[in-house]
């Protein structure tokens, strides 16, 4: 029996110790200790800035593509293609933009902090921090957190804007089945500025707990560079199904009980 | 334990040495027990003598138990490290002398027993008095342990920059007088992954020296390097404790430069200690002044230093 329970135990205990290694940074940017290395934060914003946001904004870009084309092409095989705002406007700004985005901070964003603090682990560097009297989890964990909460608004703002474009270039100048004021009116009527902050928020959810999940691997790689590379692959998959069930729940709570739909009256 | 009088007398050591009175005899207590799970075979060994120093310790294990799952590291260590001098942990491979350094500075706590620096409690320091303590301690790790993110110039600027309030200008003259010192002055743009091994480490040892550190630990220093270069290190740490005592003397520091170097080098021990503790399984087997210990009659001594490969120590 206690073979039985051996394996599920296991994942209990690491995912306690993620969520009480995490609630130490929130703790350190919450008391405002992080404010010591305010430098350094900002060299991670910028390293974010330079580095991610291309990236981040080409993906969305291209989802936002597919959500116009197939949502045109829906529409007009049921007879309804001055319709295809509505998915432009469900489609990216609900659901596969916060996705996309999520994707891309845990491939990019995520697996380079754990490579590159576990590389710090396993070369005794945070040890070299710590004998120097500065704390590992506040210069190395904290910073990098602040730096995304000050950078990846902006940056998750642009991507829905980068969504939106890529699904009007689809919808109204490569397919053309609606015209551009016809599309906009649909677009607009089935959103409101509260969907955009409730995206934010899911977003923004979605890029706290891939930074920390990062900086947990990363701060307790062992083993050489394989064990970089194992917690690496442990932060990927923790950060996808994060990504996934933070983008269900938000749906849930935000649209589950009122979907906003001009539908029907 | 041996530590200072309010009138600065130091008061006569234990086990773990330190007397002010310096009687020539080594310091015997009752033989202590062998670990639990260990037979008195396995210790036969250890005569645990202590030569004094005649110095106060400024790091002190007392009875230090550590284990990593079943691996016993630390098995009841009790050793002392005096002020002033440069001292050797000597010991065999894997037998818990980098163990030892971690517990000095608290990035290891004991299972069980005491570590002191400078007659305070490492564990039972919360977090601010730790950071604060480790501003005492300079270390240089096996690899330099340099940022990788940063130039040699900038790794060496690191703890100016974050724990002191100086002009560029004055980070500046200190770093290029410690990057000259260890003769990197011409390398300060390079990253460390463009040093060599050896350069790597003279590295991390200008960028230990730069807050003057009460205590400086090295960390296996002559590892992975040739034997003149190694001499050469060895020079190098003889000098730069022999400065950084006339300037502790003439600033009239409270404390004495102390530096410990954990190796298993016997050459350098040689060269460069002052004081030697032999360490052998997770225990001290003999501590005193290089020349005491270097003459002494233990077997397990005897055989480290001549590094013979007949004696107690074998590849078990």
């Amino acid at each position: 029996m206690d073979d039985l329970f051996a394996v599920p135990r296991g994942w209990l205990e690491s995912f306690g110790e993620i969520v009480k290694f995490c609630a130490r940074i929130l703790a350190d940017v919450a008391s405002l200790r992080v404010f010591k290395y305010f430098g350094e934060v900002l060299r991670q914003a910028g390293i974010l800035i330079v580095s991610s946001t291309l990236v981040i904004w080409g993906l969305v870009f291209i989802i936002g593509l597919q959500c116009g084309i197939e949502g045109a092409y829906f529409d007009r095989s049921v007879g309804v293609p001055a319709y295809a705002g509505v998915f432009a406007a469900w489609c990216d700004l609900r659901e596969l933009v916060p996705l996309c985005f999520g994707y891309m901070m845990a491939a990019k964003v995520g697996t380079g902090i754990v490579a590159e603090i576990g590389s710090m682990r396993i070369s005794d560097e945070i040890d070299a921090l710590e004998v120097m009297g500065i704390s590992g989890v506040t210069f190395l964990c904290a910073t990098r957190l602040l730096g995304s909460m000050l950078v990846l608004p902006f940056v998750y703002l642009c991507s829905i804007g980068a969504g939106f474009f890529a699904s009007y270039l689809a919808v109204v100048q490569q397919i053309g089945d609606v015209s551009s004021g016809g599309y906009f009116l649909i677009f607009w009527q089935f959103q409101n500025p509260p969907d955009v902050l409730y995206s934010l928020i899911k977003a923004m959810a979605m890029a706290i707990v891939i930074v920390l999940v990062g900086c947990y691997y990363g701060y307790t790689a062992t083993g050489g560079p394989v064990g970089v590379g194992t917690a690496t692959a442990k932060s990927m998959v923790f950060n996808i199904v994060s990504v996934h069930v933070i983008g269900m729940l938000g749906t849930q709570l935000f649209w589950g009980a009122n979907p906003r739909a001009p539908i029907g009256g | 334990m041996s530590f200072e009088d309010p009138e600065g007398t130091p008061i006569a050591g234990d086990l773990a040495g330190g007397s002010a009175a310096a009687p020539a005899e080594p310091m015997l207590t009752t033989r202590p027990a062998p670990p639990p799970g260990a037979s008195e075979e396995e210790y036969a060994n250890h005569s645990y003598k202590v030569y004094p120093s005649g110095r106060r310790n400024v790091v002190e294990f007392d009875n230090t138990y550590k284990s990593f799952g079943p691996n016993q590291i630390l098995r009841g260590l009790t050793m002392g490290i005096p002020e002033g001098m440069v001292s050797m942990i000597l010991g065999p491979s894997g037998t818990g002398k980098s163990v030892c350094i971690k517990h000095m500075v608290g990035l290891l706590y004991p299972d069980s027993g005491d570590v002191r620096v400078q007659g305070e409690s490492v564990p039972d320091m919360p977090d601010e008095q730790l950071f604060e303590m480790r501003k005492k301690f300079g270390l240089l790790f096996q690899d330099g342990a340099l940022f990788s993110s940063m130039n040699l110039y900038d790794n060496v600027a690191f703890p100016l920059r974050q724990h002191t309030e100086k002009s560029e200008q004055e980070i500046e003259e200190i770093v290029m007088r410690r990057l000259t010192e260890v003769g990197l002055g011409y390398s300060r743009d390079k990253l460390p992954n463009e040093l060599s091994g050896g350069m790597r480490k003279r590295a991390g040892f200008a960028r230990a020296l730069v807050l003057e550190p009460d205590i400086l630990l090295f960390d296996e220093p002559d590892s992975g390097l040739d034997p003149v270069r190694t001499a050469l290190l060895g020079e190098l740490i003889l000098e730069i404790h022999r400065e950084m005592m006339e300037d502790a003397k003439a600033q009239k520091k409270p404390y004495l430069p102390t530096f410990a170097v954990v190796t298993h080098d016997i050459m350098s021990a040689r060269r460069v200690a002052d004081y030697i503790n032999v360490l052998w399984r997770g225990r001290i087997v003999e501590a005193g002044p290089a020349q005491d210990m270097l003459n002494s009659d233990n077997p397990f001594i005897r055989q480290f230093l001549a590094g013979e490969s007949q004696g107690p120590l074998t590849m078990d």
